[in-house]
């Protein structure tokens, strides 16, 4: 059979990533963890000494870590949707980089709401909110949306691994402990691909695919929901919901772009993560950063327009000592990508990657623009307050504890990867729908 | 001249004794009242008969500032006091900046330097307004966001109007401090050595002693009140800014007068601040109108510290705090 | 005896004179340390023929004022040559030491009519001694109502008792009409007496009493040199009924410890939703792995 054939093939070269761990890849481990060391003893730390080591004080009560919980949420939410839709829509492209995008859905998903907890004063009385939980908190209502969306995110992705997991498990060339063999017969559930069990897994991945899409966009609507219900100026914008959904995704489709840079570099994927795929995902951050700006504007402008005295006071420091992280994550964070991949010359694989970092990192400051100049101008000026009060800025600790945050990240897609093959293997061994066999691998043509 | 002073301070603290007499006889004869209960348990039937209250023999001074009603229990503290609805107001007027408010209320509450109940902002609501020093405690409101926010119920509003915080409770995921959009709340940013100076119980009556890592805010004081003390702030002020009392008994008192409430507000238009959020504050303010002294009086014998934090403000700005 | 002028003795009264003034230097030290109590002292008169006495034991240091607790207060009343204790009481907390003194049980007086009282302590451990008095000739307030073509008049009586023991009003004498309130009275009016000892007072209608309206209006003389403080009240149903204001607490507000009932069903129709979706693909996961078992046996 021509298929399995080509199963066999595509498993035999990626198996080397999964049997063995290459010196790079171990001092690469090696420096996560030792980046993760300090990120724990940051945390030590502040767990001993108090939240007096952070930058955050009575009026900046939330900062890096809420921006980073933000952001983390956000790449999930945006592998959910990426990872779904392009599931449901059955895109042809999606094949090779689906898995990569489930991946990025589950583990910022979580590292993420690890953010929070670092903000929340008495990790001691954790349990407090399912004891004492109240329905009217938004709190209440995100600590219920992200845990059923991590189950979401987790049934998917495992739909999604069955089928390469019971292909590792059927390659009997794979050099791997007895124990690893072990789970993967385990795992698999015994799926062996008959008509029933194929019928059933798409039916299950099909709903899968559209649950995760309605969760990550409700998920990340209560977060925006947690700044918006308040009355700060900045926050309570009934546009907050869908903003924060683009800003996820946008943001998502970057750090998407980054990682199939960086896999197709470590792994030698050239052959399958190709030109194509990047400007495929380009031209989706493109059509994102298009949505992005203009919610951005409609925000800033019906603020700035209306010019509130608490609205003005805010645009006045957005445009004063933020000034140039504003005009980085609102303007060159929208502008770059559009002229990266709008203009068809510019669009080369290192050119879209760099775009993409622009995004990343614009799309980290936009949501530090979010969280602390609001809460540095808020209805009463901040007076009478101790000066090391009026204004925020993050310390070693919670510099640190992104960084570890960050480098948990790349371990775990790491690790992942050495798990399950960071290309969708079974996929890829499908017959392309349109049945041009030679189309998935032609890295000339053309999108569209 | 500063014998003058202490005169002064000796005759009104007389008259002010004078006065807390006629309170306490008033609340003998009157019977129910909270101050009688107090005062009952020393006095005898009869002028013949001595009081029956051994003595330990043993003289201890008490703290006049610090005496307060035996704390209640967590549980017990989510009851309001019967049949009353607390209110405040402020006559910025009168109000210089002493600061006094500000100290009792951190010593009262066993609170560090960096944790203040109440806060007096110096405001200027445009370049050409005049400015004017605004005492601000918790406002009580009576559509509270803290409280709807709050994903534990560790803050809660009671009967009585009063709005605490059970630091037994609170996880200090911090929400309520966003939420609260007068900047009401503070934090307990580390263990600071003030919480050990109280060794009393908890109880959120008194919000004290602190905890780590959880909010704390002005609590009105209802362990004071219920002995029918003033808060602290009210007490303490040597301009008589703040009022307090019963809405329901349209009262308001701040220790040297007594005035009707509705009264009070109508003839000084009070208001309450930012009236447009729909939060329905517990606390009134009276425009400074006909002030009885210099604004800039405020910052008179302010310690160096105290005074630049006035720094940003457009006064401070202007005449180079 | 008178001449001995032995060396023994002359080293002896040096000794003695140095120890002496080496006692001196530590009783001055003991004075030092020693401290000076006040007493606050207040006379009530509550008209019901009973007097309350109020002394206030405090001492004042490092700006602040304490109050001395369990110290034992002695109450004397003198009235010309007649000197008698009255009673004593022991301070509480707030060093207060009150007592009622009931006026019929022949307090002494002098010429005039009028007592002298003075609260007393005694010195104890390192507390010196501290008396304060006061001089107050009885009277009596009484309060009644009357309503007059729909006008409601609060009336005053002012009596007191002459040398000779008749009852004479007291005319000319500011009186303050107050009702009691949670923390300090409220004054809601002030009128001078008449010569005859009465005064009339128009109920000004807006004043809240207790849930059925009852009112208690205290009149009171305050701190008159003759009199003192002289109170006397009277309660009347002429008040508007206390309106409490959260009576009842609202149950499903957002700040209530229950939600509004929107959310609830809200949630939980959401979260079902969900999950049976959930549910349903995890079924199809456990008939897979069923579908499989024929296959392996």
């Amino acid at each position: 059979m021509e298929q399995s054939a080509s199963k066999e093939a595509l498993l035999q070269k990626f198996a080397p990533q999964i049997e063995k761990t290459s010196f790079l890849a171990s001092i690469w481990i090696i420096f996560l963890l030792c980046i993760i060391g300090v990120g724990v003893y940051a945390f030590i730390c502040q767990v001993t000494q108090g939240h007096i080591v952070t930058g955050m004080r009575d009026n900046v009560v939330w900062g890096i870590y809420i921006v980073n919980f933000i952001f983390f949420m956000g790449m999930s939410y945006a592998g959910a949707i990426i990872s779904g839709a392009l599931h449901l829509f059955r895109t042809e492209w999606r094949k090779p980089i689906i898995r990569m995008a489930e991946y990025l859905a589950i583990i910022s998903l979580l590292i993420g709401p690890g953010y929070i907890l670092l903000c929340i004063g008495r990790l001691d009385r954790l349990y407090y909110l399912a004891l004492f939980g109240r329905i009217q908190s938004p709190i209440t209502w995100d600590v219920i949306a992200i845990s059923t969306d991590i189950f979401g995110c987790l049934i998917f992705l495992y739909l999604s691994i069955l089928r390469d997991i019971a292909n590792l498990r059927d390659f009997k060339e794979l050099k791997v402990p007895q124990w690893r063999k072990k789970l993967y017969s385990f795992l698999s559930l015994g799926y062996t691909g008959t008509p029933e069990q194929e019928k059933r897994l798409r039916r299950a991945t099909d709903i899968m695919a559209a649950m995760v899409i309605a969760i990550a966009i409700i998920v990340y609507s209560v977060l925006a929901w947690i700044f918006s219900v308040t009355l700060q100026p900045g926050w309570h914008s009934t546009i907050f919901g869908p903003y924060f959904v683009i800003a996820a995704v946008y943001s998502g489709t970057g750090v998407l772009i980054l990682t199939m840079y960086v896999f197709r570099k470590a792994y030698h994927l050239e052959h399958f993560v190709t030109r194509k795929h990047f400007v495929a995902m380009g031209v989706v951050m493109v059509v994102l950063a298009a949505l992005f700006g203009y919610f951005t504007f409609s925000d800033y402008l019906t603020k700035w327009y209306g010019s509130e005295k608490n609205d003005e006071s805010l645009i006045k420091i957005l445009f004063s000592q933020y000034y140039w992280s504003f005009i980085f994550s609102n303007y060159i964070g929208v502008l770059v990508p559009l002229l990266v991949v709008g203009i068809p010359k510019l669009r080369t694989i290192p050119n879209i990657t760099f775009s993409a970092l622009i995004v990343v990192v614009a799309l980290w400051f936009n949501r530090y623009l979010i969280v602390i100049p609001t809460l540095e101008s808020p209805y009463l000026p901040i007076q009478d307050s101790r000066p090391e009060y009026l204004l925020y800025s993050g310390t070693w600790v919670e510099y640190a504890l992104m960084a570890a945050g960050v480098a948990l990240f790349c371990l775990l897609f790491t690790l992942a990867s050495k798990f399950v093959p960071v290309i969708n293997v079974s996929e890829m061994s499908d017959a392309p729908r349109d049945q041009r066999e030679e189309g998935l691998f032609n890295t000339e043509e053309s999108l569209l | 001249m500063k014998e003058e002073n202490q005169k002064e301070n000796r005759k009104s603290s007389r008259r002010q004794f004078l006065k807390k007499g006629l309170i306490a006889g008033a609340g003998v004869v009157a019977g129910g009242s909270l101050i009688g209960a107090i005062v009952n348990k020393n006095k005898p039937d009869s002028g013949e008969k001595v009081t029956a209250l051994t003595t330990t023999g043993e003289l201890i001074e008490v703290d006049k500032a610090q005496i307060r009603s035996p704390r209640v229990s967590i549980s017990e503290s989510h009851n309001g006091i019967p049949g009353r609805k607390f209110v405040m107001v402020i006559d910025l007027a009168k109000c210089k900046n002493a600061r006094k408010c500000v100290d009792s209320c951190q010593k009262g509450h066993h609170l560090p330097k960096d944790q203040e109940f109440m806060k007096v902002y110096f405001l200027q609501d445009s370049d050409k307004s005049a400015p004017y020093w605004f005492p601000k405690p918790c406002f009580h409101c009576d559509n509270p966001l803290c409280v709807s926010v709050c994903p534990v119920g560790a803050t809660f509003k009671r009967s009585d109007g009063i709005v605490l915080i059970d630091t037994e409770r609170c996880i200090g995921c911090k929400f309520c401090m966003t939420g609260c959009p007068y900047s009401t709340r503070v934090f307990a940013w580390k263990e600071y050595p003030e919480f050990k100076e109280d060794k009393e119980q908890y109880s959120p009556e008194a919000s004290s002693p602190g905890k780590e890592g959880t909010v704390a805010k002005c609590d009105f004081c209802p362990d004071l009140v219920r002995i029918g003390k003033l808060p602290y702030c009210a007490q303490n002020c040597p301009m008589g800014v703040i009022y307090f009392g019963d809405i329901d008994e349209d009262t308001v008192t701040n220790g040297n007068e007594t005035l009707k409430f509705s009264e009070l507000i109508r003839d000084r238009a009070g208001y309450r601040y930012l009236e447009v959020l729909g939060t329905r504050p517990s606390v009134y303010y009276l425009p400074p109108v006909e002030r009885q002294f210099p604004v800039d009086s405020g910052f008179n014998g302010l310690e160096e510290s105290i005074k630049a934090r006035y720094k940003n403000t457009p006064y401070g700005k202007n005449h180079k705090l | 005896m008178k001449t001995i002028k032995s060396p023994i003795f002359i080293i002896l009264l040096t000794v003695l004179l140095t120890n002496i003034t080496i006692l001196d230097a530590q009783e001055k030290k003991d004075t030092v340390t020693s401290i000076v109590p006040t007493i606050s002292f207040s006379y009530l008169n509550l008209s019901n023929d009973s007097i309350v006495l109020t002394a206030n034991l405090f001492v004042k240091k490092d700006q602040g004022v304490f109050a001395i607790q369990n110290a034992v207060i002695e109450f004397i009343a003198k009235g010309g040559n007649e000197s008698k204790k009255i009673g004593q009481a022991i301070t509480d907390d707030e060093g207060n030491a009150i007592i009622k003194v009931y006026a019929k049980t022949g307090l002494p007086l002098d010429k005039e009519g009028k007592s002298i009282f003075t609260a007393k302590f005694s010195t104890k451990g390192k507390y010196l001694s501290a008396s304060e008095s006061i001089s107050a000739k009885q009277a009596k307030l009484s309060v009644n109502f009357s309503k007059v073509d729909s006008v409601r008049y609060i009336l005053v009586t002012a009596t007191q008792v002459d040398s000779k023991g008749m009852i004479k009003p007291i005319g000319k004498i500011p009186v303050t009409i107050n009702v009691p309130r949670l923390f300090t009275p409220l004054k809601i009016g002030e009128i001078t007496l008449e010569e005859d000892g009465t005064g009339k007072f128009e109920y000004p209608g807006n004043i809240v009493g207790d849930s059925v309206g009852n009112i208690i209006v205290i009149a009171k003389i305050e701190e008159n040199d003759l009199f003192g403080n002289v109170q006397g009240q009277s309660s009347i149903s002429w008040g508007i009924p206390k309106q409490y204001y959260l009576a009842e607490m609202p149950t499903r507000e957002l700040w209530t410890p229950i939600a509004p009932l929107w959310m609830i069903v809200t949630l939980i129709t959401m979260l079902t939703g969900v999950w049976a979706h959930y549910i349903y693909a995890i079924i199809q996961l456990v008939f897979i792995k069923r579908s499989s078992r024929p296959k392996k046996l």
